[in-house]
């Protein structure tokens, strides 16, 4: 497993290492999703750089794409920081998310109370 | 595995959900229900196995719009409904390897508004040292039910 890990940790923290694409990393992870087009949008620098950038963070499996018609979406991955976060950290994140959806799936199930 | 290094081998998450027990139970434990909530964003669930009681196992794996699938998996410890859900977990990576066994607890007290979710999730490095710890864990969760009550 260490193994494994070694070569995956090395292409983290070398993406990780340029501030532009922290930036992106930080963007995506408070936006969820965004089109490539709106990762680009605050950085003053080329489409081409942005691009290069976002295949440097997909190599290091920190994002992926998504395409749905003629959009091309990127968001951070679900296991993105495994290698560099605490298993607690990771967990918290998971959960937390997937608390957000029971709650909003429980709301719709439950009849509102009507207030006197 | 000692007490002191608890605080990173587990972790506990609290909510007030406006909606009974029982509509939350539901949730965790019917696999239509389930799959409607429990991969994140992009990626689509199915249960393979739920069997909602001590002993019965669970599996639910998550694509991606990749092709790429991971999965959870474990088996029922405690099956209360609708108060109190205690199961193993444990990621499966795309080649089916599972890594570290951990433990959720989740207890659903009803409250004026609706439900109070706690959940507790504890980690052990192997499935040796999860069934050590099954005797205290029970007691832990009583504890802890009446530290939240």
């Amino acid at each position: 497993m260490a193994a494994a890990l070694a070569p995956r940790l090395d292409s983290v923290f070398g993406a990780l290492a340029d501030p532009t694409r922290r930036a992106i990393i930080d963007r995506l992870l408070a936006a969820g999703e965004l089109s490539v087009g709106d990762v680009a949008a605050p950085f003053a620098i080329s489409a081409q750089a942005i691009s290069r950038h976002l295949q440097v963070l997909e190599r290091a499996g920190l994002i992926e794409r998504r395409i749905e018609r003629q959009w091309r979406f990127v968001r951070v991955r679900a296991d993105a920081l495994e290698p560099v976060e605490s298993w607690i950290t990771r967990q918290k994140r998971h959960w937390t998310a997937a608390l957000d959806r029971l709650e909003a799936l429980a709301a719709a199930q439950t009849p509102k109370r009507r207030k006197s | 595995m000692s007490n002191a290094d608890a605080s990173e081998t587990t972790l506990r998450l609290e909510r007030l959900i406006p909606s009974p027990p029982e509509v939350l139970f539901a949730l965790w434990t019917q696999p239509a229900q389930l799959v409607r909530w429990w991969a994140p964003e992009g990626y689509e669930a199915a249960v393979h196995d739920l069997d909602a009681r001590p002993g019965g196992r669970w599996r639910v794996t998550m694509r991606r719009s990749d092709g790429g699938v991971v999965a959870t998996s474990g088996v029922y410890r405690i099956v209360e409904p609708p108060r109190r859900l205690v199961f193993t977990w444990a990621w499966e990576d795309e080649s089916g390897a599972r890594g570290h066994e951990t433990e959720v607890m989740v207890s659903f007290e009803a409250t004026p508004g609706g439900t109070r979710v706690v959940l507790l999730q504890r980690r052990f490095e192997s499935k040796q040292a999860r069934d050590n710890h099954n005797v205290g864990w029970s007691a832990c969760l009583d504890r802890q039910t009446k530290i939240v009550g």
